[in-house]
């Protein structure tokens, strides 16, 4: 084939396609993210170390690529919203702080300590719903929630734990509904797992639920243990909802044809700009994030208050949400997981799931052990929400918007696993210090918040520096 | 050269995949559920059979009469009797049907031509509306799927007629429904049968409170009915009758809006109030508010084109003044669409319904030759017209897979398996019902689950206790969505039970009800792929699960 005849086709291949010649691509010094889809297919079964280790490479670089125009960021023609929504008018900067998209890469704000971690109070994200409204430009938060940036350290390990407390939830459900209809009455059961109370339902003998009773739960009865106010069902969902909102990277498995109609729902000129193989990559490489650790102090005098500290925690009932340690079955992550709804993909969706044995990796091989052989996940939380203000004590109630059906003085506990390494704290990120935010809980960790306030100096120190121990491992 | 070629044709898919909506549009990008005929396995044998009189009809009755809430059946057989089938289906699973006996003599089974549920008495068990050639049947459902011929007890006169449709709603605040029989043609009158319609007749009880339906009123002029529906077309809060009607046989008729005040003397729409007359051969009716302007469209079928009737934008509900929008929706489905007969089609039951969960409606129109009418098409496949998201819709029958060879009649859409999608049953003529499990999108590896979905089913409290009549709005994102609980239209088919909505990639809705009375509930809010239940007054929805199949 001749020269001159590959330059007709490709210009006749440019003409018909409307778009540019790609030899900008090729160059190693091109304006784009080398990663992106290089992961053909998402991954599926047994995954051994080294295949493992080569999506995570992927992953990693995929979190902190500062993805380009060329790579299709930006949304001109979408908004923020989780499901598919066109904007009313078109945006004239590719950036805005509050409707996003707000930056380039996923670790602009999950830096601290590093790459994965939280962020700071300029790191600060607005939820809102992006239905209407989408292009306010007013931080008022009758238009939106700030929030802090969480860091992501021990995620597999979370989404695993609410995993198998949601399978706990649904037994329950479905032994109650057995029984119900076997006894012809009404059975109310009380909802439990792994020590954590979600409060009672009450099954009818036809099939029916009550769930007026339940506590700290979605009605469906599935954890949903991301974000600060627990509405994201998995790592796979956070990636998918953050990579439109903060960077107008659609995923294909939400914003494609086969949802929207539309190749380029963004109109970006970038049609399926991420694939299911580069959210799993993105996925694997966040689910894979060690577990924050217990420093131990280096000063005597620290290691003392610390262990002080940690018998106040329980004697005060701290650890009645934040649990110090959370018991997890099994160690192996599927991706996609069992509880996404269509828009993110399940193990429905796909032939065979990709699995993943947390245990190949170092730091899970540390993590201790119960007598059952259970791994102990040490992040004192419940994944559980919260009543988190009362009448007199409402600092951390200051949200005007619920945020999917979740009141707004209503947050999942925080997981405090890390919280050496991320101040600030508070869901808005808006006190510096740990005496502050521990002062500012109400409503159900009122009466724990009190005795930590009566108590002498010397105490609330040495619960302080108990927390200061929980780090995460730079 | 060949590579040159190749290469051209690589361009040219190339821009076919980048070019937009435009191409994306013709090729149908979204999921198309794959229709597995199973009724033979199901245990599901049944065949509409007999001489013209059978030529029209051929329903089926889709509801629960066994307090299971899963969806039994009851079919028309026409010169062959009646059937009741109980829903055995394993849970999200293959579809399982066990016959079982109705408690009808062997006259009463026979010369069915549909059947409607509705609970009459409001006793929680679902009654039974048959349409007879001769007495029309109430069945009173009296739970376990055991029924009692409740003509005498309700005195309700079944006339001697050739029935083909029916409606029914609760009026005001009513005690207990008005009933709606749709009449064909009346074979007795001299010059039978062209010209010779029969009137309709209007049962409403004769005094709140009482279940009497002695004092019948007829509703004439009729014009050969072969489908009717109470709709709320204007918004009123006070439904009129909306009948469809066979050209065939009547002279000087057309299609009908009745006017029923409460408690008052129906009245037709006429020209002067905007009525324009319309001429079909009128076989089904479904309706759906297609653009969410609260005023209905109404799916009309016939021979040759569907209708598709919508509000003429100056009428704004004070006229029932329509256009035909079918061209422009691309739903006109007026001849096969595979095959080589090109002749025109004949359409029957039709439903619109969201099939793949997308939260776009779709349509289904039951197609087949009257019985060898020699300028129609003999090969005349049903229709599944799939919504897109610019509101017009595709033909994706053969993809589906209910293509078949078969003569549709009437058909019911309801989720026999509880697995969240919509599966069908068509009862076609000379030849078996159809039963068509929805296994969800085809992939290389199997299939897949489809949209996200919810099924809502409502509790009005100790009379109309599914709400008849009420309008349930389903809110997620941007979209709006509405469903009117309604027991009527189609082709001599009726259903009763959860109400199916597609979610698209919603995980979570939230639903408020317009009660039959005009009440708004307060908003209810639920997560995706349940069966919901909202009861009136109360809080909270409930949630309600299958009972999981015996291992």
């Amino acid at each position: 084939m001749t020269t001159k005849r590959l330059i007709a086709i490709a210009a006749m291949a440019a003409l018909i396609t409307g778009t540019g010649s790609a030899a900008s691509d090729k160059v190693e010094w091109a304006e784009i993210t080398a990663e992106l889809g290089k992961v053909k297919q998402a991954p599926s079964g047994h995954l051994s170390f080294q295949r493992l280790k080569k999506l995570l490479d992927i992953g990693e670089a995929l979190f902190v690529a500062k993805f380009t125009t060329e790579d299709g960021a930006g949304r001109p023609a979408a908004t923020q919203a989780i499901d598919p929504t066109k904007v009313r008018h078109q945006p004239t900067e590719p950036f805005a702080r509050l409707s996003g998209p707000d930056s380039l890469a996923c670790s602009s704000c999950h830096n601290d300590p590093v790459p994965g971690g939280a962020g700071g109070f300029v790191t600060n994200v607005f939820v809102s719903e992006g239905f209407t409204n989408a292009n306010f430009d007013t931080s008022d938060p009758q238009f939106s929630n700030e929030r802090g940036t969480n860091h992501l350290f021990g995620a597999g390990l979370v989404e695993l734990l609410a995993r198998e407390m949601s399978a706990d939830l649904a037994a329950t459900r479905s032994s109650a509904l057995r029984l119900a209809r076997q006894k012809a009455r009404p059975v109310e059961v009380t909802l439990e797992s792994k020590g954590v109370s979600f409060g009672v339902l009450t099954a009818l003998p036809d099939g029916l639920v009550d769930l007026s009773g339940i506590d700290g739960v979605d009605t469906d009865l599935v954890i949903r243990p991301f974000s600060q106010k627990g509405v994201m069902t998995s790592l796979r969902q956070f990636t998918v909802n953050a990579m439109n909102h903060h960077h107008g990277m659609q995923a294909t498995e939400r914003f494609g044809s086969r949802w929207t109609g539309e190749n380029d729902f963004d109109e970006d000129g970038h049609s399926n700009e991420m694939t299911p193989g580069d959210i799993s990559a993105l996925v694997a490489w966040q689910a894979t994030l060690p577990a924050p650790g217990i420093q131990t102090p280096a000063s005597d005098a620290w290691k003392q208050a610390a262990r002080s500290g940690a018998d106040l925690f329980n004697d005060w009932t701290c650890n009645s949400c934040h649990r110090q340690t959370l018991p997890l079955d099994s160690l192996v992550f599927s991706d996609p997981g069992p509880y996404d709804a269509a828009g993110t993909l399940d193990d429905k969706q796909v032939e065979v799931t990709a699995e993943y044995d947390l245990k190949m990796l170092e730091w899970a091989q540390k993590l201790p052990t119960d007598e059952q052989g259970r791994v102990l996940v040490p992040l004192f939380g419940d994944l559980k929400r919260h009543k988190i203000t009362d009448r007199q004590i409402a600092a951390l109630g200051n949200e005007l918007l619920s945020q999917r059906f979740v009141g707004r003085d209503v947050f999942m506990t925080t997981e405090l696993w890390g919280i050496g390494s991320t101040a600030p704290y508070g869901h808005r990120n808006n006190f510096t210090t740990l005496n502050s935010v521990i002062l500012a809980h109400g409503g159900a960790a009122r009466d724990s918040r009190d005795l930590y306030e009566a108590a002498p100096e010397e105490k609330r120190l040495a619960l302080i520096a108990y927390l200061r121990t929980l780090v995460i491992n730079k | 050269m060949t590579r040159f070629f190749k290469l051209i044709a690589g361009c040219v898919a190339l821009a076919t995949s980048l070019s937009g909506k435009a191409a994306i549009a013709q090729n149908f990008p979204f999921d198309v559920p794959n229709m597995l005929e199973q009724a033979a396995a199901a245990g599901l044998n049944h065949t509409y059979d007999g001489p013209w009189e059978f030529f029209v009809g051929g329903g089926v009755a889709s509801f629960d009469c066994n307090g299971d809430r899963m969806p039994d059946l009851f079919l028309a057989g026409g010169s062959n009797p009646a059937q009741l089938f109980i829903n055995r289906s394993a849970l999200a699973g293959e579809l399982k049907f066990k016959k079982a006996p109705i408690g009808l003599s062997e006259r009463d089974s026979s010369r069915v031509l549909g059947a409607y549920p509705v609970d009459i008495d409001s006793d929680s068990h679902m009654d039974l509306v048959v349409l007879r050639l001769g007495e029309n049947i109430i069945l009173k459902g009296e739970g376990n799927c055991q029924f009692t011929k409740a003509n005498r007890t309700f005195a309700f006169d079944g006339g001697n007629a050739w029935s083909t449709g029916f409606a029914a709603t609760w009026e005001k605040a009513a005690t207990y429904p008005t009933l709606a029989i749709g009449n064909y043609v009346d074979r007795s009158a001299p010059g039978s049968p062209w010209g010779t319609c029969e009137a309709n007749v209007l049962h409403r009880p004769v005094a709140d409170g009482k279940l009497d339906y002695s004092q019948p009123y007829k509703l004439k002029p009729g014009y050969c009915s072969l489908s009717m529906l109470f709709t709320d077309w204007n918004k009123s809060g006070n439904p009129s009758l909306r009948i469809t009607n066979d050209r065939q046989y009547y002279r000087g008729g057309q299609e009908q809006l009745w006017r029923i005040p409460a408690a008052g003397t129906p009245r037709l729409f006429s020209r002067s109030q905007g009525w324009k007359p319309l001429r079909i051969w009128g076989m089904g009716i479904a309706e759906a508010d297609l653009n969410q302007d609260g005023y209905p469209e109404y799916a009309l079928t016939s021979m040759g084109d569907t209708m598709l009737q919508t509000l003429e934008p100056d009428a704004e509900g004070e006229r029932p003044t329509y256009r035909d929008a079918a061209y422009e929706k691309q739903m006109t489905a007026h001849r096969p669409y595979t095959g080589t007969d090109l002749k025109p089609s004949t359409g029957w039951h039709t439903q619109f319904a969201d099939f793949n969960n997308d939260t776009r409606l779709d349509l289904y129109i039951a197609k087949g030759n009257v019985e060898a009418m020699p300028d129609f098409a003999a090969y005349d496949p049903d229709n599944l017209l799939m919504g897109d998201d610019d509101q017009k819709f595709h033909e994706q029958g053969d993809k589906a897979g209910i293509n078949l060879d078969r003569r549709g009649r009437g058909a019911a859409i309801a989720d026999l398996n509880a697995d969240g999608m919509l599966d069908m049953v068509v009862v076609n003529r000379k030849g078996p019902a159809s039963l068509f499990r929805n296994q969800g999108a085809k992939t290389d590896w199997g299939h897949r689950p489809m949209g996200n979905w919810l099924a809502i089913e409502l509790n009005n409290g100790k009379q109309n206790i599914s709400g008849v009549g009420a309008k349930i709005t389903i809110k997620t994102g941007n979209v709006t969505q509405s469903r009117m609980v309604q027991i009527g239209g189609g082709h001599a088919s009726g259903q009763a039970g959860f109400i199916h909505v597609g979610l698209g990639v919603a995980e979570r809705a939230k639903i408020r009800v317009q009660w039959p009375n005009g009440d708004w509930s307060h908003e209810y809010r639920v997560f995706a792929n349940n069966f919901v239940q909202i009861p009136r007054g109360k809080p909270n929805a409930l949630y309600w699960y299958p009972q999981p199949s015996s291992p």
